[in-house]
Order: structure tokens, then sequence, then C-alpha cells
């Protein structure tokens, strides 16, 4: 019975083994149209600027016969110029060719077609391209099987190929590539793109893949080839099929006759098609521009030149008042000017002689700003810098002289301040602070001033704030994810006796009741029982018990039938019993409730395990959709899956309801009187919500592990990342439950076993861990069956559990103390602390003062009343009103209390 | 819930926080590093802070000396302009304020929220009334007792409303067209926009349907009207009083634009034409053939790119590319018309439905600010908005509000050019100012919103477009009411965003402003030599 999910499971993998989802290179396509020079090596640059400053000065030569030229601007030349402005633009010049891609199917013989893509471009073209195969959701490719794969092919990771594609043959422009289909093969379609090695430029379908399926329910996302329903453009593409009737009839023939794994195959048809496309070819050159005043006639010439060949036409226009419009000049304009649109002047640049480019001239107005163009080539060609016009400041003489102007006063300013730095470096600091204060208490209440108008002003802002905040909490009930708020929260609740179900009444003390052992028995609630006194008598309110629903796995972590709660722990009766041993000594019990997945009863036509029997008796409908293994028929799922057993849809309705029936037959059945919420990474925490809403458990805790940040296999000091994905958990189950507090585990760890005690202290003076944020509902804990016990996935670190316990037992949140702990040697030191917690009050939101976190010691004084260090450094809780008296001591800890 | 424990402490941190805001403005970084380990705050605070800090340094050198200007937001502590005082603040209530049967949803968080927006000294609150929620069953058929239920909430707190008639659906939350529109929409294709895969945008009715009899015999136009006209005998009593402005619906999300950007990327592509459904394409192929070009009538361009493809990359919208072509100009010109006669069309339903009532009407258009700065600006042809012959193309739109006469909507103004992600040659701030130019010119009054999620220096950017001494903004809407609008740290900015427009009820106020102002005065003295140096 147990092995069958598994063995499903396998089944899958085996076809899977090398998937991947595919996200490499489509986050990579690059417009093929790039217009800027993104590269261009610093050689290439040098080599532009000495070609240009060589060239103008060939042209200014040739500028004074021009100026001579009666019909055209006179243009000035003195020597007295002032260059006012100089700047070699590099620009890329792109030429299009055009041509097209072709997509062709077509059948060799029986079971064996033949998929050619090709190119009529020359360039150096690679089909990129991969396979999904039958039963694949999603946009994943996975590599084609060996025979498919053509000559020459390259593997690229573990999801794709590369074949280049060659000349058909010698002195003919096309390029292609074909690849064999064997239709036996389970591949359902095969994806590519083309890509062109000489420019990068990657050649999609629709923006995405090509698709061409091979069997009939592929899902098309508006990105299939050859599918009968054709493309929705109009006359974009040409859809020729070539030999459609014969061939149609022949391939339905053949799959009438031909094998199970061809049955879907019937719609496959021969196919021709072509689509345009365009390539663009980069040649990098530059413009370079030249301004200079004419001081006799305070005009502004410019000059532009550029290397680019053919025929150059400026499309231009001047600047006036600061603005960056185009404006037409008044005239005499360069030779070869005529007027656009009444938007700009297009001048035609004169050909160099050499016929390596051309130039031209402009004498403009002297209380001009500036010239704004654009270069044309040709109707289709138009060349700007980096996206935007090119643009040739002038100075006026004006601007010139504020500019100078301000630079100096800048100069002065700079000065001036590094002086009062110097002089009052430390006034100046203590200022600031009482500045701040200042202004904290002006901003809303002015206080010492009219003091009766104050009053009145700072209560209608408290009314403000009283209901701005009832607003709040509404809204935020009613909405999911919230991230930083909930730590306001944090900080602002104050201990209240009310009991919720994230806290249970503030005091709780947790006990996990069991190991990864004690299912092993076969009588583990019977054994528990005779330990209630015990427990109750240390001071736990609350245990926790393992989960009781008849399970593939012996430990209950893999259940089956819901209703079914005879397990390996003992018998439903025995449970029940043992619930109300516990309720007699006075100790609440929470039923460990596994929802996140659940085994099936039975195989689906496909052989999935998939269909679930017992009192909920649901259908795939059941199972998230994003899980392949499983084929669910669900929506996605809400959160990380676990993957050994079908993870179960919340957002269904039926699902969510069945769930909330069942956790209230629990409570009223079983007497649980909350909840340990396993695996709830797996959902979103809204539905938990709604599920404490429904069951309304005393206390609840849910189970959010993952992973805290290291850096070079070094814990990161900093875990709020960490702790922000538990709180965010809590905060979409409204804070109806807690959450263990891994974060914390996780920080403890590293500081105990490396020294690190400083790790304790978050940058704001704070516990690091959740209980830094939202003490209340974080559950702190050492171990527990997972993490310790027999399996040891993540253990305390050894022989300084104890530290664990001081450190959690004294803090805030509410604390969680393992099975095997209680009952080992550390017995007698665990009751120590735990007594002193009740005897002082400690509540779940106890305030917490950390005193001193080094490298070998760490102290803090929780809500005055308690002291307490870890680490083998020093401490004494500091002398003052209090008297101290040691409370418990062991190896590296110290808790004191007043007395 | 642990409602009543929040309070205080809350907004006592909010104020030590502002504070810094203020200094962090005035001396640069050197105090944040100081004081941030006392800083009582949130996780990312002081990134965000510092993002403040460098912004206003920056521009500390562009313009003149700021602190002596007075002119920050956040310093409270000069005569305000007279513009700012004549500002009427808005607040929009939650899109799913009404839900799908008619229930109010969140009835006692917006109570408490109207009192609290009505003790800040806003002036109303905006209202969205969907046509899906109101006419859902049966064409005909209004329910208009839960927006009642809100006007008269609004009504006893004593603030204005502003109703917002909406005659398209929303993703989030989900409200869809009437039902029974939606069942036509099944059984009839083409009278949702549609793209050029065949996809249709089912919150909003095609354009090219306004006038033809597709709902049971009637256009959208009859039945637009039919909805005015029951709207305004519902809520006669209201009408001139509590009702002081209504906004018509112009489109996708209730603004005047084709639904061409679909998918909301960061940075999201040029858009795609939305002119494939059955009704534009035979329009596209009348006036192609009308202006004897019929081969221009098969379909829409061939070379767009597609929704998050950048513009650049087919020939469409390069310089040079179709756009500028003759083609693009049949194209584009026929495209626009379509969206302008809409527009034309619903805002004279509307003022006849609502002649006679002293209320103005208005109509929202998007900010297409994305690409801005390409010549060709994509995001705006896309969605409509196009001219040819170099005319302003925002400037025939605002003639049409000018005819009817309705005031214009213009949303964003919230957003700055600096905050923007320079690849998609965004310019908010530049558009913003064109399109109040061209309504000024045409006579159209302007209101101003901002985009619906907060951004960087947002409230600062409001203030900067409200003072605008040359186009004059009347009317705020900000977006909108909702647990982000109300957690501690937003609302707090938002309370010193409503001080500083001058609305603050406490008239009594006034005097100690000026005390408050010898305050500041003294710490700006402070403040400006390291300023100059930022």
């Amino acid at each position: 019975m147990s092995t069958v999910p598994i063995e499903s499971l396998l089944h899958h993998s085996h076809l899977r083994q090398n998937s991947k989802i595919y996200r490499g290179t489509r986050s990579f396509f690059i417009p093929c149209s790039l217009n800027l020079p993104s590269h261009f090596t610093s050689n290439k640059l040098l080599h532009s600027i000495r070609t240009s400053v060589g060239a103008s000065s060939k042209h200014r030569r040739s500028v004074a016969i021009r100026a001579s030229s009666p019909d055209t601007a006179v243009v000035e030349t003195a020597q007295s110029d002032d260059v006012i402005f100089k700047e070699n633009f590099p620009v890329q010049r792109i030429e299009k060719a055009e041509g097209k891609i072709y997509v062709r199917l077509k059948q060799v013989k029986e079971n064996n077609w033949e998929l050619s893509v090709g190119s009529s471009i020359p360039g150096k073209w690679i089909l990129h391209w991969g396979v999904s195969y039958v039963g694949d959701t999603g946009s994943e490719w996975d590599q084609p099987p060996e025979d498919m794969r053509p000559p020459g092919s390259i593997a690229i990771k573990d999801y794709a190929i590369e074949t280049p594609l060659k000349k058909l043959s010698e002195g003919d422009s096309f390029f292609e590539v074909a690849i064999n289909l064997n239709l036996d093969s389970s591949v359902a379609a095969l994806n590519f793109v083309l890509k062109d090695e000489e420019t990068g430029a990657w050649y999609q379908h629709k923006g995405r893949d090509f698709k061409v399926p091979l069997v009939d329910d592929v899902p098309d996302n508006g990105n299939l080839i050859g599918a009968k329903k054709g493309f929705g453009a109009i006359g974009q593409l040409a859809n020729i099929p070539l030999e459609q009737d014969k061939s149609s009839g022949e391939v339905q023939k053949k799959s009438e006759s031909s094998s199970d794994s061809t049955k879907e195959r019937k719609g496959l048809q021969e196919f021709y098609e072509e689509m345009p496309i365009s390539k663009r070819v980069a040649d990098d050159n530059s413009v370079s521009v030249t301004a200079r005043k004419c001081s006799e006639t305070s005009k502004n010439i410019v000059s532009i030149e550029t290397d680019l060949p053919g025929d150059v036409t400026v499309h231009w226009g001047v600047c006036k008042n600061g603005s960056k419009k185009w404006e037409i000049p008044s005239e005499p304009y360069p030779e070869d000017t005529s007027l656009f649109k009444n938007k700009a002047l297009r001048t035609r640049l004169q050909r160099k002689d050499d016929g390596s480019g051309s130039f031209g001239l402009f004498s403009l107005d002297g209380k001009l700003e500036g010239l704004c163009f654009v270069l044309k080539l040709n109707e289709n060609t138009w060349l700007n810098y980096r996206g935007e016009d090119f643009y040739v400041p002038f100075l006026t003489s004006s601007s010139s002289v504020v500019e100078t102007e301000a630079t100096e006063a800048a100069q002065v300013s700079k000065h001036s301040k590094k002086t009062d730095k110097e002089v009052s470096a430390s006034g100046f600091t203590d200022e600031i602070i009482t500045e701040i204060r200042n202004l904290a208490n002006d901003i809303h209440s002015h206080k010492n001033q009219k003091t009766n108008v104050k009053e009145v002003h700072e209560n209608i802002l408290q009314e403000i704030e009283k209901l701005a905040a009832e607003a709040y909490s509404i809204f935020r009930s009613t909405t999911p994810s919230f991230s930083e708020e909930s730590i306001l929260e944090a900080e602002a609740e104050k201990p209240d006796i009310k009991i919720s179900s994230g806290t249970g009444s503030g005091f709780e003390i947790l006990c996990q009741g069991f190991n990864w052992e004690s299912n092993k028995s076969g009588r583990w609630y019977l054994e528990l029982q005779e330990k209630a006194d015990e427990l109750a008598s240390l001071g736990f309110t609350v245990l926790w018990l393992p989960p009781p629903t008849e399970s593939v796995s012996p430990e209950g972590y893999m259940p089956k039938d819901l209703y079914n709660l005879n397990s390996r722990y003992g018998t439903i009766d025995e449970l029940k019993d043992t619930v109300k041993k516990f309720h007699k000594v006075g100790i609440k019990v929470l039923g460990d409730a596994v929802l996140n997945h659940r085994c099936a009863h039975f195989k689906n036509q496909n052989g999935v395990w998939n269909l679930f029997g017992g009192r909920l008796n649901w259908d795939d409908r059941a199972i998230v959709a994003d899980d392949p293994h499983f084929q669910g028929r669900g929506n996605k799922s809400s959160g990380d899956n676990f993957h050994a057993a079908p993870n179960i849809d919340h957002s269904q309705d039926f699902v969510r309801k069945d769930i909330k029936e069942w956790l209230c037959w629990m409570m009223e059945e079983v007497g649980y009187d909350g909840w340990r919420l396993d695996f709830v990474r797996g959902f979103w925490g809204g539905y938990v919500k709604d599920y404490m809403d429904a069951s309304k458990p005393y206390f609840a805790v849910g189970e959010y592990w993952d992973s805290l940040s290291y850096t070079y296999g070094e814990m990161d000091y900093n875990q709020d990342a960490h702790r922000q994905r538990i709180v965010d958990w809590i905060n979409a189950t409204s804070g109806a439950a807690g959450a263990f507090d891994v974060t914390t585990k996780g920080i403890l760890h590293t500081a105990l076993q490396k020294c690190e005690y400083w790790r304790l202290s978050d940058p704001k003076g704070k516990p690091p861990g959740v209980v830094g944020w939202w003490p209340s509902r974080a559950v702190t804990f050492i171990e527990n069956h997972d993490t310790g016990s027999t399996q040891g996935h993540w253990r305390f670190p050894e022989g300084k559990e104890m530290q664990g316990y001081a450190y959690i037992l004294t803090h805030p949140g509410t604390p969680a103390v393992f099975f095997d702990h209680i009952f080992s040697d550390y017995h007698p030191e665990i009751a120590a602390l735990l007594s002193l917690r009740n005897r002082q009050k400690l509540h779940c939101r106890s305030e917490v003062n950390i005193d001193k976190s080094e490298r070998d010691v760490y102290a803090a004084i929780i809500d005055e009343k308690v002291a307490m260090k870890i680490g083998p450094g020093h401490y004494e809780p500091p002398n003052g009103s209090k008297n101290w008296s040691v409370a418990v001591e062991g190896r590296d800890y110290k808790v004191w209390e007043t007395s | 819930m642990e409602v009543s424990v929040i309070g205080n402490p809350q907004a006592r941190i909010c104020r030590a926080e502002l504070a810094y805001r203020e200094l962090g403005f005035r001396f640069g970084s050197d105090v944040i590093s100081g004081e941030s380990r006392n800083r009582v705050s949130f996780c990312n605070q002081s990134s965000k802070w510092k993002e403040i800090a460098i912004r206003c340094s920056s521009r500390s050198v562009k313009c003149e000396a700021i602190v002596s200007d007075d002119a920050h937001p956040f310093l409270n502590s000069a005569p305000k302009s007279k513009s700012l005082e004549s500002v009427k603040l808005f607040v929009g209530l939650p899109l799913d304020t009404v839900s799908d049967c008619n229930n109010v949803n969140h009835l006692k968080a917006i109570t408490a929220g109207l009192k609290a927006l009505k003790l800040l000294g806003v002036e109303g609150i905006e209202l969205p009334i969907f046509w899906g929620v109101v006419e859902k069953e049966a064409a005909g058929r209004y329910e208009w007792s839960g927006y009642l239920a809100v006007a008269e909430i609004v009504k006893k707190v004593g603030l204005k409303l502003h109703a917002s008639l909406s005659f398209h659906g929303s993703k989030h939350p989900e409200i869809g067209l009437p039902d029974w529109v939606a069942k036509i929409g099944e059984a009839e294709s083409g009278i949702y926009f549609t793209d050029r895969y065949g996809q249709q945008y089912k919150d909003c009715l095609s354009f090219a349907v306004d006038d033809v009899p597709v709902l049971h015999g009637k256009t959208p136009m009859e039945v637009y009207r039919g909805f005015c006209d029951s709207f305004k005998s519902a809520f006669s009593d209201y009408m001139g009083n509590t009702i002081t402005g209504i906004t018509l619906g112009l489109g996708p999300d209730g603004e005047l634009k084709y639904p061409s950007h679909q998918h909301n990327a960061k940075l999201s592509g040029a858009g795609e034409f939305q002119c494939y459904d059955k009704h534009m394409l035979s329009a596209l192929k009348g006036y192609a053939e009308s202006t004897g070009n019929p081969l221009w009538g098969l379909g829409g361009p061939h070379d767009a790119p597609a929704y998050d493809q950048q513009p650049n990359s087919s020939s469409f919208f390069s310089d040079g590319g179709s756009w500028e072509s003759q083609y693009g100009d049949f194209f584009l010109s026929w495209y626009s018309s379509l969206l302008t006669s809409h527009a034309d069309r619903v805002l004279s339903v509307a003022s006849s439905a609502f002649s006679g009532i002293e209320v103005p009407l208005c109509g929202k258009l998007p900010l297409l600010h994305q690409w801005h700065k390409l010549r060709s600006r994509p995001s705006e042809l896309t969605a409509g908005f196009y001219s040819s012959n170099g005319q302003d193309r925002y400037e025939a739109i605002a003639e049409i509000f000018a005819k009817n006469s309705c005031r214009m909507m213009i949303p964003g103004m919230d957003l700055s050019d600096e905050h923007q992600s320079p690849e998609s040659l965004s310019s908010p701030e530049s558009l913003v100012a064109h399109i109040k130019t061209s309504c000024k010119k045409q006579g159209v009054v302007v209101s101003g919103q901002n985009s619906s999620t907060p951004v960087p220096g947002g409230f600062e950017r409001i203030v900067e477009n409200l003072k605008d001494e040359n186009v004059g903004i009347d009317l705020f809407t900000y977006q909108r009411m909702g647990a982000l609008f109300f957690s501690p740290e937003h609302f707090h900015a938002f309370t010193v965003f409503v001080r500083n427009l001058s609305q603050f009820e406490l008239s009594s106020d006034d005097h100690a402003t000026e005390v408050e102002a010898e305050t500041v005065s003294i710490g700006s003295g402070t403040g400006a030599p390291s300023l100059q140096t930022a």
C-alpha cells in the first residue's frame, strides 16, 4: 500500500530526469534593431576621434571656398573663433535584409516524418530547440531523444539542443536543417527558436517559441505552427498547405491502423509555412560636431561631418528659451535646405571630395540656445543619438556669465561648508539631534503654545489616528498579504489575557508529545497518558499530539483517509481517552493536521494515483495542477509543492468545505483544542484563516520551514528576509495562527556552535528571529521530530541544548519543548526554567532588553524581572534598585530573577 | 482583533520618522548614518529614506536653494500659494465597496475611514459605481441599494460624493460586465475589443459597437443612457448637495483608451492595436475602400510588435517606420477617430441625461507615459491617441470635452520622471504638462488623480502639479482607500500631504503655523550651507 504513490512518482521521474524549467535564453532575447552602439572597443573610439580631428581640419579649408558662394548663407570664419562645443557621436547604421523563414512538416513514410526549418537570408543560423513530451504541462522544454538529433547537434544545458542550419547547396542562398521525427516516441510537440549567431538575434514566433504540435491536444498559446486553426493575424503569414487533400486522407488511414501511441496524432498534417523576417546589420560610423562662436558676428557656427556613406540629410531645428522644442530659425539657411512640414529644416550634407563621407556648415544666430538634429539616410533610415535627438548647446553671452557665477558660488559654499564642519563638527551633530527632537514634537503637537487650542488639536489628531487604525485593521483582515505593517502591531502589542487562536492565553508553554519513533510501539497514546500528571506538574499548558489519521507512512505525515483515526499511535478510542486524560490535568491538546497533501486510494485511467476514497472521495479536481506527477485538475498551487503525494488544491470550494467539516469533526469527536499545521508553505495562509475561523481553535501553530540565508557557507547576520517570509504567512492567516520560529532556531545554531553570540541581537537591538518582530505569534523551539530525534535533519548543537532552552524559556514568544529533551538528563534544568517562566508570569509578549551581545556572551533582561545570559563570557545583571538572585544555572548559562 | 492598542505608539513612531525625513532633506546623508541606530522603524526604512534624500539634493543642484524658497511640501513653514488652498481633495473608495450582491463590503472600515478623512479635512469621496453590479441580472433591471447605502453614509459623515459610473469591468477585484451582457458576448462574437491573436478583452465593449444594436436590440449608447437616467432618479435626493461630480467611464479602466496594454508588466511593451473584432474590421474595410485604398482595410498593421515586445523590435514604430508612412497615417487616423467619436458619444449621452442638474461631468484620460521619448510614442498610438499633420493629439480630445462642457481627469500626477526606469523612455511629467496645456487651450477644467499604487516621492510630485499656476487644478482625487491607505506609514504621509494642501479643518491652527514656522526657519538656517553642496 505504502509504496504505491512513490512508484508512480518514480515512473515519471524516469521520463523527466533531464527536465528543467526552460528559463535561460528567453529573457535575453534582444530585439534585432538596436540602433545604438552598445559595444565598441576603446580602440575603435580612439580611432574615430583621431579621424574626426584629422577630417575637421581638412574640412575647414573647404569652408573658405564655400563661403563665397553668393546664394547660400554667409559663413564667417575668423581666427578668434572660440570652440564652444565639440563632440564625436558614435552612431550605428542599420542595414536591413529581408527574407523569410520557412517551416515544413512532411511525411517520409509511415510514422517517419521530417520537419525542416530554413531561412533565405545568409547568416550563421542555429536552430535552438527542444521537445515536449506527452503529458507535460507548462512551457518546459526537454531534450529530444538521441535518435532525433541531427548530426552536429550540441546539447545546451539539459533542456535544449542547438543544431546549425546548412546551405542547401553551393550557390543556393537557402539554409536549412531537417529533423527526423519518429511518431512512435512520446514527443508531443517540438519547440524552437531560430538564432543568428552573426548578429546574436533570436527569431521567435509571435513573441514566443515556435511550437509544432505532433498530437492534437497541445495547448494553443497562439504560437502553434501548422495547427489547423491557422494564424490570427491577417495577411501576416503565407499559409500554403501542400498536398493537403492527399496527405490528410493518407494520414487518417495510417493512424487508424497504427498503435496506441499515435492514436492522438490523427490530426497531423503536412504543412509548409513561411514568414517574413528582416535581419539588420549594423555598421559603426560617427558624427562629429563642432560649434564655434564667431566673436565678430556673434554667430554660432556649427559644422557637422560624418563618415556615413551615401546621401545624408540633416533634419534640424533650433532651440530657444530653455526648451528643447524644435523651432525654425530665421533665414538664411545653408545650401540645399528645405522646410519640412513647418516643423523642421532639412539640409543635405555635401559629399566630401574623397568620397569618405559628407559634411555641412550651419551658421546660426548667436542668441539661440542650441541646435537639435537627427540624420536621415533614406526614407526609412533615421539616426539619432541613443534614442534622443542630437543636441548641440550654444553658450549665449548671458548664460555663460550666469554659469560662471554659479560655479563660483558653488565653490565658495563648498568651501564654507567644509570650514563649518571642521570648526564645529561635534556641535553640529548635537544640534541636529536637538532639531530632530524639536521637530518630532512640533509636527503634530505645538506644545506649550496656546494650550487650549493645542489640546483640541491633539484630541482630534488622536481621534483621526484611532479611526484610521480601526479602518486599517478591518481592511487588513480582508486583504491578503502584508509585510511590514505587522511589525508595527508587534511593537504596539500589549499583554492581555484575551484568548486568540494565534496565542492562546499568551502564557502557553508547549510540549511536543512524540518523536519520530513514537509509532513503533503501537500504543503511544497509552504510554503518553501515563505521563500526563508529570507534564502538568512541570508547567506545560499545551500538548502537541502526532498526526492521528490513517497514513501511508507510519509516522502519520502521509495521510490517506482523514476520517479513519486508527493509526500506529493507537486507536481512535485510545486517542479520545488520552485527550480526556490531559484535559483532566489542565493541558490543552493540539492535533497535528496535515492539510497540504493527501495520498490517493485509486489510480485514474492513466494509472496515476489521484483518486481519493473514504468519506472524502475527491477526484483529481482536488489536486493542484502544477505538480505534473499527479495530473491534478485543480488550480495552480498557492504555495510550494510537497512532491511525494498529491498536493491538495485549497482554492476549490468543495475542498475547503470538506476540510472545515473535518476539522470541526475532529474537535467534536476527539476533543482537540487546536492545531499544529503541517507544511503550511504549501498553500496560502488565507485558507488557514478560513479553517481557523471555522474550527475556532484555542491555539494553532503552523510549520513554515524554509532555509535561512547563507553566503559562502556562512550564515548571514541579517535574516530579515527569512523571518519576513514567516511573518508574511502569519499575516496571511490574519494572525489566526502562530508559526514555529525557525529563524531563531537557525541563528541559535550558529551563535552557539561558533561562539558568535553577537548574532542574537538584530541591528535594532531586538531578537533577530520572528520573536523580535511578532513575538505573540512566534512559537520558539530548538528541536522537533524532524530536526532531531532519529531523523536529525537539522539537529541543535549537541550539548548546548540547555543554552537554547535558557533562551526560549525566558524570552517572549510561546516556547515549545521537545519530548526527548524533557525525558533526558536535562529534566531537572528544564523543570527549573519552566517553573521560573510560570512563576514570573513571562508571556508571549514580554519585553526583552538586550543588555549584552558580544562574541562570547549574550545577556538580556525580560520584563525587568528576569535576567539571563548564555555563552561562556561573563555577565552580571546591573546592580540597581533591583535585587537579583540566581534562579537557574548550568553549563554556559545563568538565569536570575528579582525577588 | 487587537485594534485599540494600535493607535498611539504607532503614531509616535511615524512622527519620529517624519522628522527624519525633513532633516534628511536638509542635512544630507550625514544625519542618516549618525542616527540610524536609534531609529525605531522598519527594516527597509533606511533605503527608502535615502531615496528621498538623494532626490531632494539632486534637485537642489538644479534649482535654486529650496529651503529658503519654502517650497518643500513637508516644510509647513511659509504662507502657501493661493492655488493650493482652492484644491478640493477627494479620496477614492475601494473598487469593491459594493459587492456583486449589493452588499456594502467593509462597512465598518469605510465608516471609520470616512470619519477620519472628514476630521482631516478631506472634501469628499469618490465612489466607483459598476455597471456590472447595478444592472447585473437583466437589461433595465437596476439595483442601486448598495450604492445608495454608501451615499447615505457619506452624506451623514458630511462629505461630498463624486460618482464614477463605470461601464467597464475590473480584474482586481474581479468585477465583470453585467451577466446578461457577458452572455451576449459568449453567444455573439465581436462585441468586445479583440487583438490580432483573436483574444477578446471582456472588460469593456468595443468602440465599434457604440451605435450597433447588439444588446437585445439596443445600442450600448442607449443602454448607457438608461443607466444614467436611472442613476439620476435613484440619487435625485443627493444630486447637487452630496453628489458634486459625476465621472463617465470612457473605456477600459474607465479611461479613454483602447485596452492596448493588458499585461501589467513593470516595463511593458508598446501595446497592441485592438482592431480585430468583427465590427472594427468591417469599419476599417469600409473606410479603406472609401479612401481608395481597399487593400489597407484587410487588417491592422502587420509589423507592429507584440504586447511585451519593445517598440523597436519591429518596424512599425521605429523611426521612419510604418507609423510615419501614408499607410500609418491612414490607419492611425481611423483608429484614433473611433476613440474620439466614442468619447463624444458617451459625453453627449451623459450631458443630455444630466442636463438640468448642476453637477459637473468629468471624463478620464490615461497617462500613457511609457515610450514618450520615442518619436512615434507607441503607447499613445496603440491606445488610440494620434493626430495627423502634426496637430496636437490631445487638443482634439480636449475639444470634445469642451463641447460637452466636461472636465478632464488626468491620472498619474504623482509620477515623476526620475523614478521611471530609464529603459522605458518614459516621461510622465512632460506628458501631464502637455495634456494640461491642451486642456487650457480648449478651456477644459482639469482634475487630477494619482496612479493607483504609491510611488516614491509621489506626494511631493502631486503638490508640485497642483501648484502649477499655469493650469489651475481645483479637484484632486487620491486613489484609493484600503488596507494600504490606512496603514500607519502611508496614512501618516497622507496626513502630512493634506496639511500641506492647507485644508486642515482647525482654523485656529493658523496661529500655530506661524509659531511653527519660526522653529523651522531656525532649522533651515542651519541647513542651507550643506544643501548647496549636496
